[in-house]
């Protein structure tokens, strides 16, 4: 008799526990669903893709460095040295661009000419708002009225001016500069431009964005301030 | 003694070894089930102390306890009054009775073999 009440409570209890662990399962870790669809997953997969690709050029290019040192280390390593420097300096935009590429003519827009509106500064906003849409469209160098944009530069109000690189620019009209790597690209860039919603942003303050033809040629001025390292440190010379 | 013991790490070594989930919107179900095997294995704890416990008793009364209130969890989420709640509530008191009564039984034994 005894034996059986134990065999009954064991059994009972072996579905309690299971119950009672199975409901702490649920709630501590509930499970996340994937509500992505296909379509948001092949945009991530071409995302990826891309990316893939973009690291395999990187890679090709690091190895073809490679290539160029291990050739000339016997010869004259300085060279190769001094290539380098040169090819980082011109990522990075410490050297003048002559490539392919198109003008911007920021205008006041006519509207404001004609009621006579004064005609008001670029907002630090809606400037960065631009070179965010160029560098979206794969631009290689951007100059904003005579200064180069480079990895570090800064555009923000300084007392009611709106400055790139720490100098204000002028007020409208004046002129954006857009290199990139080839023709094509310039072509391209020059649709996206104009299909971008980009100049509605700049008719609410009263500015007007004039997309120039793409010109085969066009010089790119250097970024002429000094760039602060914050990383690199120089080896003194000899070790 | 050991033997229900043994039952009980078992059962949760498994559910967590298995991790085994269940689909959030039958989450309710599931506590309330839990509730009423709670329920029901301490009523036979009582039952058995009391020696009025009766094996068909204790069986029927746990899977139909549990049925019953699936069911009237079902009833509420369809109907839209939280009628689990009225589960949980007779679960609830009855759980504390049952607990409180076998506390006091031992307590009994317990000063009893002190006497004695």
């Amino acid at each position: 008799m005894k034996r059986t009440v134990y065999i009954r409570f064991t059994i009972i209890l072996l579905i309690v526990g299971f119950m009672l662990s199975v409901q702490y399962n649920t709630v501590q870790n509930p499970e996340t669903r994937d509500t992505r669809d296909i379509w948001a997953i092949r945009q991530e997969l071409a995302k990826e893709t891309e990316l893939h690709s973009e690291l395999l050029s990187e890679v090709r290019v690091l190895e073809q460095t490679i290539g160029k040192y291990e050739n000339m280390v016997n010869e004259s390593p300085k060279i190769a040295l001094n290539d380098t420097v040169e090819q980082l300096e011109r990522e990075i935009g410490l050297d003048d661009v002559n490539s392919p590429g198109l003008m911007i003519t920021v205008e006041p827009s006519l509207e404001s000419m004609i009621v006579g509106q004064a005609i008001e500064e670029i907002s630090p906003d809606l400037l960065v708002r631009l070179i965010n849409e160029i560098n979206r469209f794969k631009a290689k160098a951007v100059e904003v009225d005579g200064k180069r944009i480079i990895y570090s530069s800064a555009i923000r109000d300084v007392n009611g001016k709106t400055t790139v690189n720490n100098l204000a620019i002028r007020h409208a009209p004046f002129n954006i500069k857009i290199g990139t790597s080839t023709y094509e690209d310039a072509k391209k860039m020059y649709n996206q431009l104009e299909a971008s919603a980009i100049g509605d942003d700049f008719y609410i303050d009263n500015l007007r964005l004039v997309i120039g033809e793409p010109q085969h040629s066009m010089s790119i001025s250097a970024y002429d301030q000094t760039v602060s390292k914050q990383f690199l440190q120089e080896v003194p010379g000899g070790e | 003694m050991w033997l229900p013991l043994l039952g009980l790490i078992l059962g949760i070594s498994l559910g967590l070894l298995t991790d085994i989930q269940i689909p959030k919107i039958y989450e309710s179900y599931l506590s309330i089930a839990v509730l009423a095997a709670l329920d029901t294995l301490f009523g036979g704890i009582r039952a058995q102390l009391q020696h009025v416990y009766d094996d068909k008793v204790f069986v029927s009364g746990f899977f139909f306890n549990i049925a019953l209130a699936a069911a009237l969890a079902f009833l509420g989420v369809h109907l839209g009054v939280d009628l689990y709640l009225a589960a949980i509530f007779a679960f609830g008191v009855r759980l504390f009775q049952n607990i409180a009564v076998i506390r006091r039984i031992l307590l009994t034994k317990w000063s009893e073999r002190k006497n004695a």
